[in-house]
């Protein structure tokens, strides 16, 4: 057994206090909240509270007051201390309570409340549940809200479920059914019913009348309380990236302030890192898919390790095969040739992807070389380029000259 | 106007410290007649100053620099601009040029290469960034993926064999001197075959350019 409260009930450990359930309720968590506490099983419970509502409708009754004066488990108030700490909530609840009373007296008054007695605990725990809708928390909303979506009754994407569709249609005829059966007790339609359907729609419009506006305000504020969430959730995620990237960043440059390298090399990285965050947040380098993401890589590595800049332009994209990897390995290592020797500030990256063929070309503006004069034993990365690209049928060409920069052109056909 | 004439510089950001930068890098060589700070006084001052070229910041408030260049080209002026961004979002590229900028450079251009930048746009030439060149060529691209192109206006919407040459060499760092070296023409014919494309750019229907996204098609 764990050593915090238990979220479900352990028969036979009655545990305190007494909180309405999170984990194991189905509405309020009433029942399962007095599992918990007196250690019994909740289907018990449960059957208990269903009995209870075959007395005149008691067992709903006191299910809803429980739901109202128990405090669900993990928070702070009940929903009815929330209801009154607001005092707008609190004047609206009150207005609907006293709505109900006199409701309630005035069916008594008329006696067109039936024998069978069901009538004024019903209308309570109508009362009720109003009254839990506007006390309870946010995260109880949303469980209420997830509850009756999936209720195959009120539910609205339920239409196209076959099982949805016949139970909706068995209970709503059985209502029906039962309605109509009421009212043929009361003399049929012609006889006194018609002044009763009458009267309780009167009675409708009335009700809707006074309380149409307060109702309107509220989905009101129900909506832009949801956007405001969406707001703040937006805010609070944008805020968490900065935290981790660019204030990391600007600490790191501020204790790094003398040594000018290294701050040129931290801004550039985060500027990269923030472009790519702002406006091209699908091609993340972190899993290279792409050919543009795998270039990319070689973009950040390279301004990395040896602080040269690194202009980095493509057109096209394509899905990564062998052939392309092959090929990228080749620009890498053109790349970082061109960033060590050069002594060039930026080295130009170009890749196009055709119908036929894919190309990358390294370019910088540094000393050049004249190739022909290059000893042979220090022609090895030039050469493992060439053999590379070569066995997959690319090619290369490099094209030197001192003084005026080096470009390195691989072309690769692609994979049909 | 005469090459050896100091270009009539007005700044539009809404950044004081990159006002503030970019006049201490081109103050030497150019004569800045003014900056603005929002949309409304850069237009009224623009009209009044008629400077040669504008640096116009994309992003600003009420508008940003798609509506200074709407406003002003309304008006019979003379003065170019020269957009100045620190994004290089294919949107907000394509766009500006769209509405009629000369040039698309990014904010951490070079002094020296900002300079450069301007006198072309002074004398009439147009200004591509290698980045640009890529997008232009992404966007005119033939369509060899399962998107069909349809091709509306053939003098608008495709791009010639030349010029896509020199897009390309563009985009690989060449300048234009560096260009006509290798394709063995004359630095004036580059010029023409980059203003072709931007006008091309400004007044083509395709639907890439319009609709332009940033997301690249896979295939």
């Amino acid at each position: 057994m764990s050593i915090t409260t238990s979220s479900h009930a352990v028969v036979g450990t009655p545990l305190r206090p007494l909180r309405r359930g999170r984990d194991n309720c189905i509405l309020g968590g009433v029942c399962g909240g007095f599992a918990t506490r007196l250690g019994i099983k909740e289907r018990n419970i449960r059957v208990m509270f269903a009995l209870l509502t075959l007395i005149f409708g008691f067992g709903i009754l006191l299910y809803m007051t429980f739901w109202l004066v128990l405090t669900r488990s993990g928070e702070e108030h009940s929903i009815i201390q929330q209801i009154f700490q607001n005092r707008r909530e609190a004047q609206l609840v009150l207005v609907a309570f006293i709505a109900t009373l006199i409701l309630i007296i005035t069916l008594q008054t008329t006696g067109t409340q039936t024998s069978d007695g069901f009538g004024w605990p019903l209308l309570l725990s109508g009362f009720a549940s109003f009254a839990v809708w506007r006390g309870a928390s946010i995260d109880e909303r949303n469980h209420l809200t997830e509850f009756f979506n999936s209720a195959p009754l009120i539910g609205g994407a339920f239409s196209k479920s076959r099982k949805g569709f016949v139970l909706r249609l068995v209970v709503g005829a059985a209502l029906i059914f039962v309605g109509l059966h009421q009212l043929h007790h009361i003399g049929g339609f012609w006889g006194s019913a018609g002044s009763a359907i009458v009267g309780t729609a009167v009675l409708v419009i009335g009700v809707l009348v006074l309380f149409a506006p307060w109702w309107l305000q509220n989905v009101r504020e129900l909506t832009s309380e949801r956007r405001e969430r969406v707001r703040i959730e937006e805010r609070a995620r944008m805020v968490a990236h900065l935290h981790d990237s660019v204030l990391q960043t600007l600490t790191l440059i501020e204790r790094a302030a003398a040594n000018e390298s290294d701050v040129v090399r931290l801004a550039r990285n985060q500027e990269r890192e923030l472009r790519q965050w702002l406006f091209s947040p699908e091609t993340s380098t972190d899993a290279p898919t792409s050919f543009v993401g795998l270039v990319g890589a070689i973009e950040h590595d390279v301004e990395n390790d040896y602080g040269v800049r690194v202009e980095l332009v493509t057109v096209g994209d394509c899905v990564p095969d062998d052939r392309v990897v092959t090929l990228v390995a080749a620009g890498r290592e053109a790349a970082i040739n061109a960033a060590k020797w050069s002594e060039a500030a930026s080295v130009s990256i170009f890749t196009e992807v055709e119908p036929t063929t894919i190309s990358i070309f390294v370019r910088d503006r540094g000393v050049g070389f004249n190739l022909d004069a290059i000893p042979a034993d220090r022609q090895g990365i030039a050469l493992s380029i060439r053999q590379r690209m070569g066995q997959l049928g690319g090619k290369t060409f490099i094209n030197a000259a001192v003084g005026s920069g080096t470009e390195v052109e691989l072309v690769m056909p692609r994979s049909l | 106007m005469t090459e050896s004439h100091r270009p009539r510089v007005f700044l539009v950001d809404d950044h004081e410290l990159i006002r503030a930068g970019i006049r201490a890098e081109i103050a030497d060589s150019v004569d800045i007649v003014g900056e603005a700070d929002e949309v409304e006084a850069a237009i009224e001052m623009i009209l009044e100053r008629t400077p040669d070229v504008v640096l116009l910041d994309v992003h600003m408030p009420d508008g940003g620099g798609q509506a200074v260049l709407r406003a002003v080209g309304e008006h019979d002026t003379t003065t170019r601009f020269l957009a100045l961004s620190v994004s290089d979002a294919s949107a907000d590229v394509i766009s500006v040029i769209r509405a009629g900028a000369r040039g698309y450079v990014t904010k951490n251009i070079s002094g020296p290469d900002l300079v450069d930048a301007i006198y072309r746009i002074a004398a009439g030439d147009v200004v591509f960034s290698p980045r640009l060149a890529g997008f232009v060529l992404d966007a005119f691209s033939t369509g060899q993926d399962d998107q069909p192109v349809v091709i509306a206006d053939p003098d608008l919407d495709q791009l010639t064999a030349r010029e896509r040459q020199v897009l390309r060499l563009i985009a690989r760092g060449y300048s234009y001197k560096d260009i006509a070296k290798e394709l063995t023409i004359s630095t004036k014919t580059v010029e023409s075959h980059v203003s072709s494309v931007l006008r091309k750019l400004q007044l083509s229907s395709r639907y890439q350019l319009s609709h332009w996204a940033s997301e690249r098609h896979l295939n």
